[in-house]
């Protein structure tokens, strides 16, 4: 019998090895959640992304400027400033007294540059040089001067990760600025959409989009893009509605980190109507 | 423990700095060579099929990690893709297999199977099978490949180690 088992892990060691090994791979991708996991994981990235931060610090040496850096969060500041007076001014034609109570948003921006791009055309990532240090937190919002472009998912000391737009992982819950309706966008792996709106719901080409108020990960009223296609499904019932966003994915690299969380009691009391009403 | 594994082991660490900081410049459209991949298949063809499929889920590991990848998902596809080229190993056709065509096709082989195999475990319901197999698996592939193939050509007497 044990010669027998011998003679079988001789003549079977790549394929035993290989499936054990995957196994082991299996287990790890299941326990990631698991918090001293996830401690591990922000340590490790983290202490290797000063690594990759020194390299792209040398790549860029000739690329630093201080005032460049400076007008980028003005214009970031000014590009959400006039998403909310853009807001303003459409809710202004019809609720002129409610529009007091609607005006309390504020923005607290922190700059950041992207030190590493993990991408591939489905599942886009960024490694940016802000951190928990920084006060970054998992679920806040990363934009740049020209709208949203993505989430923060990971964070260690001086280092966070990015979920982008380009990413079929992150579906974000946006509204049509002009008529208010609401859909969730997603990345499809070639372009952005929101799928499922009845055709008949006012959704034009040329319409702005922005975060919804109805988002449970991210502030309401940061741009996202604006619609460049309406395609009606074969039942003539749905549309898909394709969205350019306004911020070049692929190109950027300086972001903000707008640091929001969303309030958890808002959540709590969400998930108890929901129970409540099951 | 064989001092060419030390010297492989060596190498890896700029392999990952490159990797992740240098890499995405040249990106096409999304698409970036995987130099993991390529190293991964040099050192399978000349150490054979088992001590590959090992370094292929080490390597993996190390880059799950200090990527900020899921835990696992490099790890995964990158053994799968090393057992792969592990079955163009010949003890007595390493330098046959080092030549530029037969190893850019190794490459091309084992960067398909892992860049499918890592799209598998992401939330694939809105890309169709056909997307994953080319937009995902299949253009990468061929950049990795290409990149194999220059780094082969360039290396003195086609060894680096």
């Amino acid at each position: 019998m044990q010669k027998f088992f011998r003679k079988l892990l001789a003549n079977f060691k790549e394929y035993i090895t290989l499936v054990v090994l995957l196994l082991i791979s299996l287990f790890l991708l299941s326990i990631n959640n698991n918090p001293g996991i996830e401690r591990f994981r922000a340590i490790s990235f983290g202490t290797f992304a000063y690594v990759t931060s020194t390299v792209h610090s040398i790549t860029n040496i000739f690329k630093s400027d201080t005032e460049t850096a400076r007008l980028r969060l003005e214009n970031a500041e000014l590009m959400l400033e006039v998403n909310k007076l853009r807001n303003h001014a459409l809710q202004n034609e019809h609720l002129r007294k409610m529009l007091e109570m609607k005006d309390t948003l504020a923005y607290n921006l922190l700059a950041a540059d992207v030190i590493s791009k993990l991408t591939s055309k489905i599942e886009g990532n960024f490694i940016i040089n802000v951190g928990s240090k920084h006060g970054v937190e998992v679920g806040m919002p990363v934009i740049n001067e020209q709208g949203l472009v993505g989430l923060i998912i990971g964070t260690a000391a001086d280092f966070s990760s990015v979920r982008t737009l380009e990413n079929i992982s992150l579906n974000v819950a946006v509204t049509n600025q002009r008529s208010g309706i609401n859909g969730i966008l997603s990345w499809n792996g070639q372009r952005h959409v929101i799928k499922n709106i009845p055709t008949t719901f006012d959704m034009q080409i040329g319409d702005r989009i922005e975060t919804s108020e109805f988002s449970t990960i991210l502030p309401p009223a940061i741009p996202v893009g604006i619609i460049v296609e309406k395609e009606t499904e074969v039942s003539g019932l749905l549309s898909f509605i394709y969205v350019k966003p306004f911020a070049n994915v692929q190109a950027v690299k300086n972001l903000f980190v707008v640091r929001f969380v969303k309030n958890t009691q808002i959540d709590t009391l969400e998930t108890n109507l929901l129970k409540r009403i099951k | 423990m064989k001092k060419e594994y030390i010297n492989y082991f060596l190498i890896f660490i700029p392999t990952l700095i490159l990797q992740l900081a240098l890499v995405p410049l040249i990106s096409i459209d999304h698409f970036t060579p995987d130099l993991i991949v390529i190293l991964l298949v040099y050192f399978t063809l000349s150490e054979g099929q088992l001590h590959g499929t090992i370094a292929g889920a080490l390597l993996g590991f190390l880059f799950d990690l200090f990527s900020g990848n899921l835990l696992g998902l490099s790890m995964f596809s990158k053994t799968i893709a090393a057992f792969t080229a592990g079955y163009f190993y010949n003890e007595n056709k390493i330098e046959a297999n080092m030549a530029v065509m037969n190893f850019s096709l190794i490459v091309f082989l084992s960067a398909f199977i892992d860049s499918f195999f890592n799209g598998i475990f992401t939330d694939n319901q809105s890309v169709g099978i056909v997307f994953m197999i080319f937009e995902k698996s299949l253009f990468p592939a061929i950049y990795t490949s290409v990149v194999g193939a220059l780094i082969i050509i360039s290396l003195p007497k086609r060894k680096f180690l």
